[in-house]
């Protein structure tokens, strides 16, 4: 696994260019954007690693491999896979491709946080999947304290074409905070932590509550190395919890 | 009414005075003793709530300035200083700066960040306030790295370089916020009611500031049509007389132009060593602007939004450097030294002449050794680089003896038989030169000044000289010199040297004992 990691990083140092470990995105590492999109022009490639844990069956490892582009001033397109590997199945799900758009509407001026949104489309191209899975996700970013900021994401998730058992429609939240840390002394680094609430796709189901924990950290100019760690830490009404979910990703842009 | 004003501008101009577009009367060049008022025509993305972030061109060149490490580290280090600086003065931890935050950007500035910092990162108080500025600072700092990373690219030819520089200047220039390449006058931008502020009541962070300037104008004549190899080595020199004196110099009368540092690449690309002293004047600008304690939060935010209109290129199309007439001493006076189109009016300029801070009064057109004026077209001489300044010399013999005459190390720049290939030799404290170029010889056949191009030379091999001494059989008789044996002549100041005698603008006194005032 260290081999992997350390091939991809050789391979992908050699033709990236400038991640900010500063500009928050979803899954690298936790689950929570912030509020500004990445730059005019900019290109990036994100991957990452993951390992889910469960109670009662063995643990899924997921590649998401995520291109992201900078179509205008505030506003970013991206496009991701994610493959994913059950132990408990031993097969792999080639996974659902979702394409998204990121607009940021404003930036954090005087008193008045920043406020994005981005909507994401996931087409079926999963094993068993049908339908379209859309999320809709406002964004607000605000300074708590001097360097510190704290990122409200609201989501509404709709599948179009729902399996029996299944919800159409779910809603879910994160509150993300982030801070740099070292400062005055180091600039490179990024502490960021998040609570999520998450309604089950299961009908019957409730709620599953986590927390999360993770680091983006400045490689070189042109690359992000991220790590994170989230723990589901409880449900209503039987939920599925992920005890364990350990993610860990490179960004790179160019 | 319009006509009666234009023929007052032109009677008073007359006698060396001018009065500016708002009305205040101007000797080269007096305070004005009101705040500016908001022109009409702001543009609207002053006003527009994104971010906007921009990417840098994608080119192979980006960050080859990590090919230089230390010089990389110091120019990473330079955006933390402004930043935190911004921050204390937003934050009303003023009082705090010649103390508690110098020491705070002195520790940076010693144990540099290895990678470019974020500046809106490090000052969030000062983004949230001032975001619009920080588009206008983001957009010209990535035209200095980009511009630096360029030169630095070890894959291309010096033509190719330079016309990526162009591209580049095209690039930069199409976006709003893009500061204008034109000259301007440096008098007038420096004479509002709350002009030297920061300089006068923060003289060791301003110092710091300045320090900066220095380091992101010098690096140009270090790196274009440097040979990628040769350019760290003038980096310890540089670098060393950055960290122990030009950052903590207090009594530079301006800020460091780039055509005082880099002259060499201002007249290659003057518009984008303009746009750079804009962009250092309107640091200053603001620097004063936040340091002024009279005025309210929304008097400094319509005076930081003023100051940004002088310096974009949307307040100046049409425009043409070298243009003045009828508007001397305003916002709309782009005139330059003829001789350095890469530089702005400066306080006192007459034509070439003009005023360097610890240097004295200079003829931009004329070797900085001798007097004489310099030769027209390639090879344009050399340059000289000691002390902190660097000056354009007419030939190698002066370069060589106006480094001796300055104590220090001292690197010197020079064109040989090769326009591709650039003789570039650093001194030591004791004088003794080392060459980029193995084998190189030198033809030097003491004469009379005016001449000084033709019989002081370097050639690249011997086989060079000699065709030279063939085609130019006056130098026939004159014995080829290895480095030892050239580097040990020294003529001392040529009697064709003049010195311009006049009173330093910015202080009264008499002019500095060396330098081109000596």
């Amino acid at each position: 696994m260290r081999r992997l990691l350390l091939i991809s990083g050789l391979l992908l140092s050699s033709l990236a260019f400038a991640s900010d470990h500063n500009n928050i995105e979803a899954g690298r590492p936790l689950r929570f954007d912030d509020a500004y999109s990445i730059a005019f022009r900019e290109r990036a490639f994100e991957f990452g690693l993951s390992l889910d844990t469960f109670r009662r069956r063995g643990p899924t490892y997921g590649n998401k491999t995520e291109f992201k582009y900078g179509l205008a001033k505030n506003q970013d397109i991206s496009v991701a896979f994610e493959p994913t590997y059950s132990s408990s199945e031993r097969r792999g799900d080639i996974g659902n491709v979702e394409i998204g758009y990121f607009n940021g509407l404003r930036r954090e001026i005087d008193n008045s946080p920043a406020l994005a949104y981005r909507v994401d489309v996931g087409l079926p191209t999963g094993r068993g999947a049908k339908g379209l899975d859309l999320r809709f996700r406002g964004i607000a970013t605000k300074a708590l304290g001097q360097y510190d900021k704290v990122h409200l994401n609201l989501d509404l998730n709709m599948n179009t074409n729902p399996g029996p058992g299944e919800r159409r429609h779910t809603v879910g939240a994160v509150l993300g905070y982030s801070k740099p840390l070292g400062y005055p002394r180091r600039f490179d680094q990024t502490l960021v932590a998040d609570f999520a609430i998450q309604q089950s796709k299961n009908e019957g189901d409730g709620f599953v509550g986590s927390v999360g924990l993770g680091l983006r950290r400045q490689v070189s100019p042109r690359t992000v190395f991220d790590i994170g760690i989230t723990s589901d830490i409880f449900s209503t009404k039987g939920a599925e919890r992920s005890p364990v979910r350990f993610a860990i990703g490179y960004s790179v842009s160019f | 009414m319009k006509a009666i004003t234009l023929l007052g501008i032109t009677a008073i101009a007359s006698l060396g005075l001018a009065q500016d577009h708002s009305g205040h009367q101007m000797a080269g060049m007096k305070k004005q003793t009101e705040l500016p008022a908001m022109p009409r025509d702001m543009p609207a993305w002053l006003a527009a709530p994104g971010a906007d972030h921009l990417f840098y061109k994608a080119a192979p060149y980006n960050w080859a300035i990590n090919r230089i490490p230390k010089f990389a580290k110091d120019m990473y280090a330079t955006g933390v200083g402004h930043a935190m600086a911004y921050e204390a003065l937003v934050r009303g931890e003023a009082s705090t700066l010649e103390t508690k935050t110098f020491d705070t950007i002195n520790w940076v500035l010693k144990n540099q960040p290895a990678m470019p910092v974020d500046e809106g990162a490090i000052s969030p108080t000062f983004l949230r306030k001032y975001g619009y500025l920080e588009k206008v600072f983001d957009w010209a700092h990535t035209l200095h790295f980009q511009t630096i990373d360029v030169f630095a690219h070890p894959g291309w030819t010096d033509e190719q370089k330079e016309k990526e520089i162009e591209r580049l200047w095209a690039f930069y220039e199409a976006q709003p916020y893009a500061i204008t390449g034109l000259p301007m006058n440096m008098d007038y931008l420096d004479s509002f009611s709350y002009s030297m502020k920061f300089r006068t009541d923060y003289p060791k962070v301003n110092g710091l500031f300045w320090g900066y300037h220095w380091l992101q104008t010098v690096n140009y004549d270090m790196l274009y049509r440097v040979p990628v190899k040769d350019q760290a080595p003038q980096y310890e020199v540089l670098g060393a007389r950055y960290h122990e004196t030009e950052l903590y110099k207090t009594d530079r009368d301006f800020m460091p132009m780039t055509a005082e540092m880099s002259p060499r690449f201002a007249k290659r690309f003057p518009q984008i060593a303009n746009a750079f002293d804009n962009l250092h004047m309107l640091h200053d600008n603001v620097n004063d602007i936040l340091a002024q304690p009279q005025l309210t939060e929304a008097q400094k935010q319509e005076q930081v939004k003023i100051a940004i209109y002088r310096v974009l290129a949307t307040t100046h199309i049409s425009e043409t450097p070298g243009e003045s007439e009828g508007k001397e001493n305003s916002l709309h006076d782009h005139r330059h030294p003829p001789s350095m189109p890469g530089m702005g009016w400066m306080k006192g300029s007459e034509d070439d002449i003009m005023w360097m801070s610890g240097m004295g009064w200079m003829d931009m057109s004329a070797c900085s050794h001798c007097s004489i004026p310099m030769p027209e077209g390639n090879p344009w001489g050399a340059t000289v680089s000691a002390e902190g300044w660097t000056m354009m010399v007419r030939c190698l013999m002066c370069a060589r003896d106006m480094a001796g005459e300055t104590p220090g190390r001292a690197i010197i720049r020079a064109a040989t038989n090769d326009p591709n290939r650039l003789l570039v030799l650093i001194s030591d404290e004791e004088g003794n030169w080392t060459s980029n170029i193995d084998g190189i010889v030198f033809l030097e056949k003491y004469g009379e000044h005016p001449e000084c191009s033709g019989w002081s030379r370097a050639f690249t091999t011997l086989a060079a000289l000699e065709k030279y001494v063939s085609e130019n059989p006056e130098y026939k008789d004159t014995k080829p010199l290895n480095l030892a044996e050239w580097a040990a002549l020294n003529h001392g100041t040529p009697d064709t040297y003049r010195k311009i005698d006049k009173p330093n603008p910015y202080k009264p006194g008499p002019p500095p004992a060396k330098g081109g005032g000596r």
